[in-house]
């Protein structure tokens, strides 16, 4: 038996690898959230139907970073809603504004420009180590 | 009202709590309808009603209650991380000034004390003051600070830190390189000079005293014995002294000459307390002394040994607070 496999040393640095990375892939879904949620919009949904589609496409949101969120966007003029009634229940429909379709381009354009940049440096990168 | 309802309308409430009332019952409308969906979503799923367990496991998952309610609120800083950075360098940078006023401000109850318990006492009161006396004035900064962090966030003020030029920042400072050799020879040969200088003083009086030796005289008061005691003390001092920059002549400055240094001072600050506490400076040679006079003239080099002690006490805390080890500002996430 290995005589360090008690030691907590290797569990400790897996532990605040996870938390780096964890605190990294926040960071980096951040921006990317928005610009999902902007591009979902573009067909209407009310809260819970949009956090299934999300997810449906891979990207899982939690409720509770979501539904604030459309809010905020709201307030920023990016959407707009209106309540209505469905399956006998009263429901907030969001959808994205004029102003939003317009920031979801210049959003869309800059996202595809920085994913473009990363693969170029990732792409030369690969070529000198090979 | 069922049991899932129960739960929820219990939840919602909990949420409504911690909600502006402007904007309550709109949110919570909403949150009802989404949380409403995905209960029947998953009473769906399992083609049965759903058990309390199960909903309040969809409850907590969905969120703690003031968690979920604080993200629908503003987001803001006490202070943001526009402003911090100016925050955190007005605290290092006022914080020496506001220890010495501070000090400086409290010392004046100890300058009459005549016991050396009390002087003691009074010298840890002044200390102890320090910490309460600086968190108000932390209290303070930040409080202002706070202030300009609304007036930031909330009128569309200037971003911070955009009118500057490079051209103005300050010149590149030399680097300590420590000492010359010439110069540590130097400091050692003045050093002599004055262990010399001092020497002398028991021969002939007037070195120190200066025409201050006739008015003795004239007073009928010599130098009291505690003189004496000082004199020896000063003397160690100066042999101490004596030795490390002998050894400095050799060894380059390094680690070890800085808790020397501060050594030195604390013997420094012990023997200006001592003269402090002695309450007889001249004693009188003979019963034609003005015994009244010479009362006063010993009070009042008491207070002046006093005032010379705070300053270097203060001087004390400085160097204490240059020892300290150096601060690095961790990342802050906001």
């Amino acid at each position: 038996m290995d005589a360090n496999s008690n030691s907590p040393e290797p569990q400790i640095e897996i532990q605040i690898e996870s938390q780096i990375f964890d605190s990294l892939r926040l960071e980096l879904r951040r921006g990317c959230l928005i610009l999902a949620v902007l591009a979902q919009l573009r067909a209407e949904h009310y809260g819970y139907t949009l956090r299934k589609a999300l997810a449906d496409q891979g990207l899982a949101i939690e409720e509770s970073t979501l539904y604030p969120l459309l809010r905020r966007l709201e307030t920023q003029g990016l959407l707009t809603s209106q309540w209505r009634e469905e399956d006998k229940r009263n429901k907030r429909f969001y959808k994205l504004s004029l102003a939003g379709e317009t920031i979801l381009a210049q959003l869309l354009a800059e996202w595809n420009s920085i994913n473009d940049s990363v693969n170029n440096i990732l792409h030369h990168s690969d070529q000198r180590q090979s | 009202m069922n049991t899932t309802n129960d739960l929820l309308a219990r939840y919602l409430q909990a949420i409504g709590d911690h909600l502006p009332a402007a904007t309550r019952d709109d949110v919570l409308a909403e949150l009802r309808a989404n949380l409403q969906a995905q209960l029947d979503d998953r009473s769906e799923e399992l083609n049965r009603p759903l058990t309390d367990p199960e909903v309040a496991a969809i409850l907590k998952q969905h969120g703690r209650p003031i968690l979920v309610a604080a993200r629908y609120l503003p987001q803001q800083s006490l202070i943001g991380p526009a402003i911090f950075p100016y925050y955190l360098m007005t605290l290092r940078k006022a914080a020496p000034f506001a220890i010495i006023i501070i000090f400086l401000a409290n010392c004046s109850n100890i300058l009459f004390i005549h016991t050396l318990p009390e002087l003691i006492a009074g010298l840890l009161r002044v200390l102890g003051q320090l910490v309460p006396d600086l968190l108000i004035f932390a209290a303070w900064v930040t409080a202002a600070f706070a202030i300009a962090e609304y007036v930031y966030a909330h009128h569309d003020a200037k971003p911070f830190g955009l009118s500057w030029d490079p051209t103005k920042l300050p010149a590149v400072k030399p680097q300590f390189k420590g000492k010359s050799r010439a110069s540590r020879i130097a400091d050692l040969i003045f050093h002599c000079a004055w262990m010399v200088y001092v020497l002398e003083i028991p021969a002939h009086p007037y070195l120190i005293l200066g025409p201050g030796e006739l008015y003795l005289h004239m007073l009928n008061a010599r130098p009291a014995p505690v003189w004496h005691l000082f004199y020896a003390a000063v003397l160690f001092l100066l042999f101490f002294q004596l030795v490390t920059k002998i050894t400095a002549v050799f060894v380059p400055a390094g680690l070890w000459q800085t808790p020397l240094n501060f050594a030195t001072k604390v013997l420094s600050v012990l023997f200006s307390a001592w003269l402090a506490l002695t309450n007889v400076y001249f004693v009188p040679t003979g019963p034609a002394t003005n015994l009244k006079f010479l009362a006063d003239v010993n009070h009042w080099i008491n207070v002046s040994f006093r005032i010379f002690l705070i300053f270097v006490i203060l001087d004390l805390i400085v160097e204490g607070w240059k020892l300290r080890p150096s601060f690095q500002a961790k990342r802050l996430v906001f």
